[in-house]
């Protein structure tokens, strides 16, 4: 317990290290430290994601919870609100990540992180006013590499409806997919994430405490990881929100990994609300732990296609 | 529960009251006489359906609440009992009463506390179809205020009534069970579980009973607390006579009708498509939460029949005349009025503004008696607001950058969002006048001003 604690106040104490520990992680880096270096090489695409039309604004805080980023994917960076696309909608999402700074050797085989362009394009269709289906196509472009395609992931979501009037949003994502072992060893996972959020006048807050589970790799006897994501954000304008999101992965349930070897990452974003069709996040991302790229720059550009075709009298 | 406001004449001269001037009247005198009206305000539960059993605060334990019909100018003494644990007050909408009793306590109205009664008399003008309700805050409380069961209908009839028509029936729009729902504005908004008409949703009520070749007259009052309503009957068409109580310049006939909240339509229906037929909402999600009554024809039988309109229609102008160059012309003071909302984030609704400030730092313009003035009303935010004023009637000039009209008297009137409507009036019953947009949760957030006399 007294563990779980400080990993969750240790962010900023990472933080207030950033320096520290950057030099500290390029030290084992250099000195092969097996743990540290397996750790940048898992799939595991933390992502948090607002609701589908842009609407609030994050503003950081959650300090609270840290954990060694021991692998960063960033395909898909964004926190999930509760919200769901609405029926007969479809959701087409951008998400483009570049790592400014990152793994820059190649671990197991797999590619490094450092200056990768990850374009990741997102379709998410609305079922029914509780539940959606998301599908993911992954893809890659590096120096040396070309555009690579990476993997494919399809996601089914639903949420507690309106009618049940719950003082938060409520919401159920699952996840399973495939990456090639080139960009993960772990070709197969699944997720399961919880998503809880709330709107209080100007703030919005979400917690998404999601549990992975790789299906085939070498973490397939690894049991469920733990890998939460935060966002809190502020309404400067009825139009710019702006606040920080936090993602980490602790490890495997019960027995999490020490600091250094967990993932961590804020990201300092702004929200667009521009149009109830448009959804625009901007973010620049510190990863402030050894096992975690320390510099991302991420961007997502979505738009809502509605379907239907409706009267006046709908 | 009343469902139709059959009301025979002769009642009506039962209600017709005694009474003494427009004033409160002393407690002592009270034990002495019966009042003409008495209402009793009290906690109740609405069965909607079987399923959907709401608590609400009532008057006289029923939703909606009683027809009252009185006499034009014939005193009436009224009581009103407060047996709800909330301080609350009632407000006659349309008549031209002292602010004392109008029923709104910006105007200086006394709120009268729990347990507590009030009795006053008045003379009730102008005629016509009107209504009393409660005019208290509900705030986040979508159970208050408005959004309870605390209203009813009131007809002041004429001296001189024509009366020509083989029924009446009295129709109310409702909402209920609401919650705050982020919307496609980003800003939150309340939302409704169930809609009815006369406090009971589709299927749920006695059928509204006629006969072939009849002439119904339907008062239909939309009493929700924010929501516009759009009602067909299937198989008819309504003939509008009055809108708010008050008679049109030209009647039409038109296939749906649209009522903003407290806005009153008076329509006849020609019974002459025999059949059982749904009367609801044409939306078809608020019709599905409940909003809609079965009209049934006498010796017809079988499942009610509803016909889907596609498109919504409706504009005042058709009821309205067309301005001549020689009705134009004498002394107008006009009144600008910008309608605006500050944002306060998208958890919260806005904070909505009369010319840059909200209800109570409003401006209270002054209005001297006999003058008319023009309210130029320029409403710039995304939303529609039905602006009411109190204690007066004004009349319809102009709306939506349409040219001059004439003759339409109302006292709501929808202004679309990023239009411009203009309506005058006649400054011609002193005293605190209010002035606000009759959306509930509006109302809340601040907008609201009153006009005070010189």
């Amino acid at each position: 317990m007294l563990r779980a604690v400080l990993q969750f106040i240790c962010p900023v104490w990472l933080l207030a290290r950033w320096p520290f520990l950057k030099e500290k992680s390029t030290y084992h880096l250099a000195s092969g430290v097996q743990q540290l270096e397996n750790s940048y090489s898992h799939f595991n695409p933390a992502r948090i994601r607002s609701c589908f039309y842009p609407r609030l604004l994050v503003l950081l805080c959650f300090l609270g919870m840290a954990k060694v980023a021991a692998a960063q994917g960033n395909y898909e960076i964004q926190v999930y609100g509760a919200d769901t696309v609405p029926p007969k909608n479809l959701m087409v999402e951008l998400h483009s990540n570049y790592t400014v700074t990152g793994q820059t050797k190649v671990i197991d085989g797999v590619y490094p992180t450092n200056h990768q362009e990850h374009e990741t394009l997102e379709l998410t269709q609305g079922i029914n006013d509780w539940a959606e289906l998301g599908f993911y196509v992954f893809t890659s472009e590096q120096h040396g590499h070309g555009v690579q395609w990476v993997g494919d992931h399809i996601r089914p979501r639903v949420r507690a409806p309106d009618r049940w009037h719950l003082p938060v949003g409520l919401s159920l994502s699952t996840e399973i997919g495939y990456q090639r072992a080139v960009y993960s060893p772990d070709t197969w996972t699944w997720e399961i994430r919880p998503i809880i959020d709330r709107t209080s006048g100007r703030w919005y807050f979400a917690f998404n405490p999601a549990l992975e589970r790789t299906l085939h790799g070498p973490d397939v006897n690894q049991g469920l990881g733990f890998s939460p994501g935060v966002k809190v954000s502020y309404d400067f304008t009825a139009k710019i929100s702006g606040g920080f999101e936090y993602y980490a992965d602790y490890g495997r349930l019960g027995a999490f990994d020490a600091l250094h070897d967990q993932q961590q990452q804020i990201f300092a974003v702004t929200d667009l609300n521009l149009s109830p069709k448009w959804e625009i996040n901007f973010g620049v991302g510190l990863g402030p732990t050894a096992a975690t790229d320390h510099l991302i720059i991420k961007g997502i550009l979505g738009r809502r296609f509605d379907w239907g075709k409706k009267s006046a009298a709908d | 529960m009343i469902n139709r406001g059959l009301i025979s004449r002769r009642r009506f001269g039962a209600l017709s009251g005694l009474a003494a001037s427009s004033a409160l009247v002393p407690a002592p005198i009270w034990s002495a006489t019966a009042p003409d009206v008495s209402l009793q305000i009290a906690p109740c539960t609405l069965e909607a359906s079987p399923k959907h059993r709401i608590r609400t605060v009532a008057y006289n334990g029923q939703v909606p609440g009683p027809v009252l019909r009185m006499r034009q100018g014939q005193e009436q003494t009224v009581e009103i009992r407060n047996g709800s644990s909330d301080p609350e007050i009632v407000h006659w909408h349309g008549l031209f009463l002292p602010s004392e009793i109008d029923g709104a306590m910006e105007e200086g109205t006394l709120m009268i506390d729990p347990g507590a009664s009030v009795r006053y008399s008045f003379k009730p003008d102008p005629p016509g179809f009107r209504w009393f309700h409660t005019h208290t805050f509900a705030g986040k409380d979508l159970t208050k205020a408005q959004f309870s069961g605390l209203h009813g209908f009131l007809m002041i009839e004429s001296r001189d009534n024509p009366g020509s028509y083989d029924q009446e029936i009295f129709l109310a729009l409702h909402d209920w069970s609401g919650h705050f729902e982020g919307g496609d504005d980003g800003y939150m908004n309340p939302v409704y579980d169930v809609s009815t008409i006369n406090g009971k949703m589709l299927g749920f009520a006695e059928p509204l009973r006629v006969k072939q070749g009849e002439r119904v007259l339907m008062h239909v009052l939309n009493s929700s607390p924010t929501e516009v309503h759009w009602l067909a009957l299937a198989g008819h068409s309504f003939h509008v006579v009055a809108l708010d109580g008050n008679e049109v310049p030209k009647p039409q006939t038109v296939p749906m009708l649209r009522l903003a909240p407290a806005e009153r339509v008076s329509a006849v229906v020609e019974t002459n498509n025999p059949g059982v037929w749904v009367l609801g909402e044409v939306r078809k999600h608020i019709q599905s939460a409940g909003m809609g009554t079965v009209i049934e024809y006498a010796g017809a039988s079988g499942k009610p029949a509803w016909t889907q309109p596609e498109s919504l229609i409706w504009n005042y102008r058709q009821f309205a005349e067309p301005e001549t160059t020689e009705e134009a012309g004498g002394e107008v003071t006009r009144i600008e009025l910008v309608f605006d909302s500050k944002f306060q984030g998208h958890g919260n609704e806005e904070l909505w503004r009369i010319n840059g400030k909200s209800y109570p730092h409003t401006d209270e313009p002054s209005l001297r008696e006999g003058q008319r003035y023009r309210l130029v009303m320029k409403n710039q935010s995304m939303d529609d607001h039905p602006m009411h004023l109190h204690r007066h009637t004004f009349e319809v000039r102009r709306v939506d950058a349409g040219p001059e009209m004439r003759g339409l008297r109302k006292d709501v009137l929808l202004v679309p969002a990023k239009t411009t409507a203009e309506v005058e009036f006649l400054a011609n019953n002193p005293g605190r006048t209010l002035f606000h947009c009759h959306q509930q949760d509006h109302m809340d957030r601040g907008f609201m001003m009153v006009f005070r006399y010189a």
